[in-house]
């Protein structure tokens, strides 16, 4: 099922949230929304959610007006929201609002607290668990709804290293079970590149890059758009180009800068070293130098890709 | 416990409880307004709610009793000096009491779960009803302070009641009737009962709240 935007506009106490001319979120794909704070990514979901009206256009879910869509959406919140009964049976109630037999609504928590690995707390309060399974129980609500449209809120957010990972290797596979229409809220671009099919770039409530990821990643085009994937956007001769901070390495490459340290950042082992090149995190192999650079020395950078950027 | 005394009681808790109730029934969804909706004039409201849950006894009785006097705007429904009018008048007292009591626990609810339930596809009633029960710890302590408040009071129930021995008297109005006919030790044994009544109450009521915080 797809979302479509069509010259939504939508303000609170007078300030323009979110403006978006056109926007088309393809069905049974997963659409990561990439966006720094205050970037209107979380109103777009209430919008797509029908928990706002917007104050001008239409916000479609499957072609028909969101606010008539709560039977299509399931959403988990950034905050979760658990009622003072068991996780099981937090569970069960959605399914039951839906129509489903008691029966149907036990299978399918069952199954989808077996999916998150929490079958174990079913019983339990959601205030009587960790934050992590809180989350993880929060993921599993949205999913046993088995609905076309998932909304997900910053997923992963305040969750420990170790179970981080987990569910960043466990959630894609999660959400394509389903075939759904998944959209997820993130600010960090390593977790939207990993978990998404599609991104779209929202900054200052306006969508600034939209599309399939290869292409989004490819075509950065402005500034404030490669800061967002978390690019390192450095200055070459005449041009200012955007550069991916993984493929950033100091010695001989394809595409070499000169820069200057500006500070050491991170001692990551016992040969390596981070050091910050304006706003760029640069890897430095202190294998291949016998002194991790201080700050203020030039350091020689070279890339594997560079996008040049318009602004 | 002698026949007139336990026909007394009986009488208080009839008529106390059966405006506790009422009150519960109109207030907790006022309450549930007043907590989730914005709109025009409800601090004011608030405000009003706030007032009612101090008024006095006497004031409403007298309120009452000119609306429920035959010659009053009421008067034709003949409930004067009636057990229900009784009920009318601790209905007023206990209501502000509900509502405000019900606000406050509704208000101090994470507003999300309004919005959970709105995607779970929880219609308007199921809200409510869903919301009530998540409230309530509050609700019971709402209950509480209301049947206290009217089980206790005597003012009104003297004025719009009348005292009257095989209809209207409760246990607040005979203690009166008992200390002013010298009569103290009765007056006495009667105030045991409408504590012991009253305690009874709220221990089971206690009860109920704090089992169903597991």
């Amino acid at each position: 099922m797809d979302v479509r935007l069509d010259d939504v506009r939508f303000t609170r106490n007078g300030r323009e949230v979110v403006s978006i001319p056109s926007l088309q979120i393809r069905a049974g794909r997963t659409t990561a929304v990439l966006g720094p704070n205050g970037a209107g990514k979380t109103t777009l979901l209430r919008l797509v959610a029908g928990l706002e009206r917007p104050t001008a256009g239409r916000v479609l879910v499957g072609g028909e007006s969101a606010e008539r869509g709560h039977r299509r959406v399931a959403f988990a919140f950034q905050e979760e929201v658990f009622l003072r009964q068991s996780i099981r049976k937090n569970l069960e109630l959605g399914v039951c609002l839906q129509g489903a037999s008691s029966g149907e609504a036990r299978a399918a928590a069952t199954e989808a607290l077996r999916l998150l690995r929490i079958d174990g707390l079913a019983e339990r309060r959601a205030d009587q668990v960790s934050g992590g399974e809180r989350r993880r129980a929060n993921l599993a609500r949205a999913l046993c709804l088995r609905m076309p449209v998932v909304l997900l809120d910053e997923p992963m957010a305040g969750l420990d290293g170790t179970t981080y990972s987990r569910l960043l290797d466990e959630l894609p596979q999660l959400l394509g079970a389903g075939g759904a229409t998944c959209v997820l809220v993130t600010h960090d671009p390593e977790e939207a590149f990993r978990l998404a099919d599609d991104i779209i770039v929202l900054i200052g409530g306006s969508v600034l890059a939209a599309g399939a990821k290869a292409d989004v990643a490819a075509s950065p085009m402005r500034e404030v758009v490669a800061h967002t994937l978390g690019y390192a956007v450095l200055q070459r001769g005449e041009r200012r180009v955007a550069i991916p901070s993984r493929t950033l390495r100091l010695g001989q490459g394809n595409i070499e800068f000169m820069a200057s340290a500006d500070a050491v950042i991170d001692l990551v082992s016992a040969w390596d070293v981070i050091v910050s090149v304006g706003e760029a995190r640069v890897h430095v192999p202190l294998s291949r130098t016998a002194t991790p650079p201080m700050p203020g020395d030039r350091v020689l950078i070279h890339a594997a890709i560079a996008y040049d950027l318009l602004d | 416990m002698d026949p007139g005394t336990l026909a007394i009681s009986l009488r208080t808790l009839a008529i106390s409880g059966a405006a506790t109730v009422l009150s519960i029934a109109i207030g907790v969804p006022i309450g549930y307004v007043l907590a989730w909706r914005r709109f025009r004039g409800r601090t004011i409201l608030l405000g009003i709610v706030n007032t009612g849950m101090g008024m006095p006894p006497v004031v409403v009785g007298l309120v009452v009793w000119l609306l429920l006097v035959r010659s009053g705007p009421f008067g034709v429904f003949e409930l004067i000096y009636t057990a229900p009018a009784m009920v009318i008048a601790q209905f007023l007292l206990a209501t502000p009491i509900v509502i405000g009591f019900a606000t406050a626990s509704f208000q101090s609810m994470n507003p999300r779960i309004v919005d959970l339930l709105r995607v779970l596809g929880a219609g308007r009633l199921r809200r409510v009803w869903i919301l009530a029960r998540e409230a309530r710890l509050g609700l019971m302590t709402a209950v509480m302070a209301a049947f206290g408040a009217i089980v206790s009071e005597v003012g009104a129930s003297m004025i719009v009641g009348g005292n009257l021995e095989r209809s209207t008297r409760v246990l607040t109005t005979a203690i009166v009737t008992e200390t002013s006919r010298g009569e103290v030790e009765r007056a006495l044994s009667l105030g045991v009962v409408l504590f012991a009544l009253s305690l009874a109450v709220n221990i089971t009521l206690t009860v109920v709240q704090q089992r169903s915080r597991h």
